[in-house]
């Protein structure tokens, strides 16, 4: 990717307003994925910002075996669905809620769940009680 | 001086298990924390061990009054994955049953409102219209909670008399023309309770990504149902009500105004609702997935529901499935609503997002 163009610019070049999305995005399961050059959280939640799109939620996944956690983050686009992947190289990636203020408490259920940290913010307890361990990947435990 | 009152988990004026922590000043409120968790209840994993019909069924029970639209989501997302579409007659019936229920869930939402204003009559009154959109609802699918309409690749029942709906659908048109919209929109207790109480900014609910009534009572005018069509909606004519004050009394008013809306969408869906199958794929025992994962949306009573859906190729049970709820999202935008609201109103401000914590607490 050329150092000189911002990737919001990337992003907003290739989303015309009403007209059929093509390269780099691709549409799989009723969602428009950005297969462009990788980019890191932070830098895809400016581009959305930029573009006026609206946060939905993200979701994370197990993966088998001993692959990790994936994350997939949503926004909407005037009712066009878009969708980001997120392999996570460990357990942890960077938080946009300071870029993205709808995305508070689907973090803190995140962390909650699957022990992802999201690195930047504070956490307060979501779903869990005072007294409750926050941050262990629930799947894990339910299955031990 | 300041001082906190905690409210809830269980308290008297919203029966729903959740905290919210209250900093005042004298009778002001300054600021507010949410709790919620209360009655979490793991579905989503449960799901993971669910096979693809009874996943649906267990899905229904997200939520007790817009359970229709979770299993419409859900099944939405697992026919991107099994390659079905429903035939036209299906989803004029998904049309039909989602506005049923969203006249459902605003007409009890009025009625709950309404006793929160002191307004008893009112409540009376509301829910005695909610009764009769439960009994159409119990007229088509035999249920009314419940509804169990959606299958993968169709509904389960079909409408035999559609112009008996329609003689329903207008005596509940004229009751809400005739006492609800004049009494909540005229009346001195409910501007009085409602009007500039409770103000979620254009700003604010556009930072928090609000959804549904509220996002559009803030002047936001998005509803999938125009942006997105799903089901027969794309042939469907109807106005997205937008109001641009941000207040309960804004709220109030788009929910009025899309009762009318849902009417019209009803009378269009039941005149002409096509003939035939109700269903594809078979006899609907058994499915063939592909593996990935598909995410369908619906604009539910209280807004945008998304599922994703995950799934492994022979297997008959999910791998996962995340239920984005419109409460989950609509909630924290209560802390804005309350700072400077005089604490006798924060349970009118609580409930003017028409809150669903079975739905948070999934």
């Amino acid at each position: 990717m050329n150092p000189a163009i911002e990737p919001s610019e990337t992003i907003a070049d290739t989303l015309s307003a009403g007209e059929p999305l093509n390269e780099p995005w691709v549409e799989r399961g009723g969602v428009l994925w950005f297969e462009g050059p990788r980019m890191n959280v932070r830098e895809v939640a400016h581009a959305m910002n930029a573009v006026g799109a609206r946060f939905i939620t993200l979701t994370a996944y197990q993966m088998p075996g001993n692959e990790g956690l994936r994350l997939e983050y949503h926004w909407d686009l005037a009712g066009r669905l878009l969708g980001f992947n997120f392999p996570l190289a460990g357990n942890s990636i960077e938080s946009i809620y300071d870029i993205c203020e709808a995305v508070d408490w689907i973090e803190r259920e995140t962390h909650e769940g699957f022990n992802i940290e999201f690195t930047g913010r504070e956490y307060e307890p979501l779903l869990l009680r005072e007294g409750n361990v926050c941050g262990v990947n629930l799947r894990e435990e339910v299955a031990k | 001086m300041s001082y906190k009152i905690p409210m809830g988990p269980y308290h008297p004026a919203l029966e729903e298990p959740y905290k919210l922590d209250l900093i005042c000043e004298g009778e002001t409120v300054t600021d507010a924390k949410l709790h919620i968790g209360f009655n979490f209840r793991g579905i989503e994993h449960l799901a993971e061990t669910r096979n693809y019909i009874q996943v649906i069924a267990l899905m229904e029970r997200v939520c007790g009054i817009c359970s229709n639209i979770h299993t419409l989501t859900l099944c939405s997302a697992m026919e991107k994955l099994t390659g079905l579409t429903p035939p036209p007659r299906a989803q004029y019936i998904r049309v039909i049953v989602a506005e049923l229920e969203r006249l459902h869930s605003h007409v009890l939402w009025a009625g709950i409102a309404a006793k929160l204003m002191g307004f008893k009559t009112m409540f009376m009154t509301c829910f005695e219209i909610r009764e009769k959109a439960m009994d159409v609802l119990q007229a088509i699918s035999g249920n009314r909670v419940n509804y169990s309409m959606n299958r993968i690749g169709g509904v389960n029942r079909d409408i035999e008399d559609p112009q008996s709906i329609v003689a329903m659908v207008d005596a509940l048109e004229r009751e809400m023309v005739k006492t609800i919209i004049p009494i909540f929109t005229t009346s001195t207790t409910a501007r009085s309770r409602c009007a500039g109480i409770g103000v979620l900014t254009h700003a604010k609910a556009v930072s928090c990504g609000v959804v549904g009534p509220v996002a559009r009572a803030s002047g936001v005018g998005q509803d999938l149902r125009k942006e997105a069509p799903y089901a027969a909606y794309g042939e469907m004519e109807f106005e997205v009500p937008v109001q641009p004050d941000g207040d309960v009394r804004a709220r109030l008013l788009v929910r009025a105004l899309e009762i009318m809306e849902s009417c019209k969408i009803l009378r269009q869906a039941l005149t002409k609702l096509p003939p035939g199958e109700l269903a594809s794929g078979g006899d609907g025992s058994k499915f063939s997935f592909t593996t990935g994962t598909a995410t369908a949306r619906v604009e539910a009573p209280r807004g945008e529901v998304m599922y994703s859906v995950s799934w492994k190729e022979g297997s008959r049970n999910p791998s996962r499935v995340h239920v984005r709820t419109p409460t989950f999202v609509n909630m924290p935008s209560v802390r804005y609503m309350v700072q400077g609201a005089r604490l006798a109103d924060t349970p009118l401000i609580q409930a003017s997002i028409d809150p669903c914590y079975s739905c948070t607490d999934r």
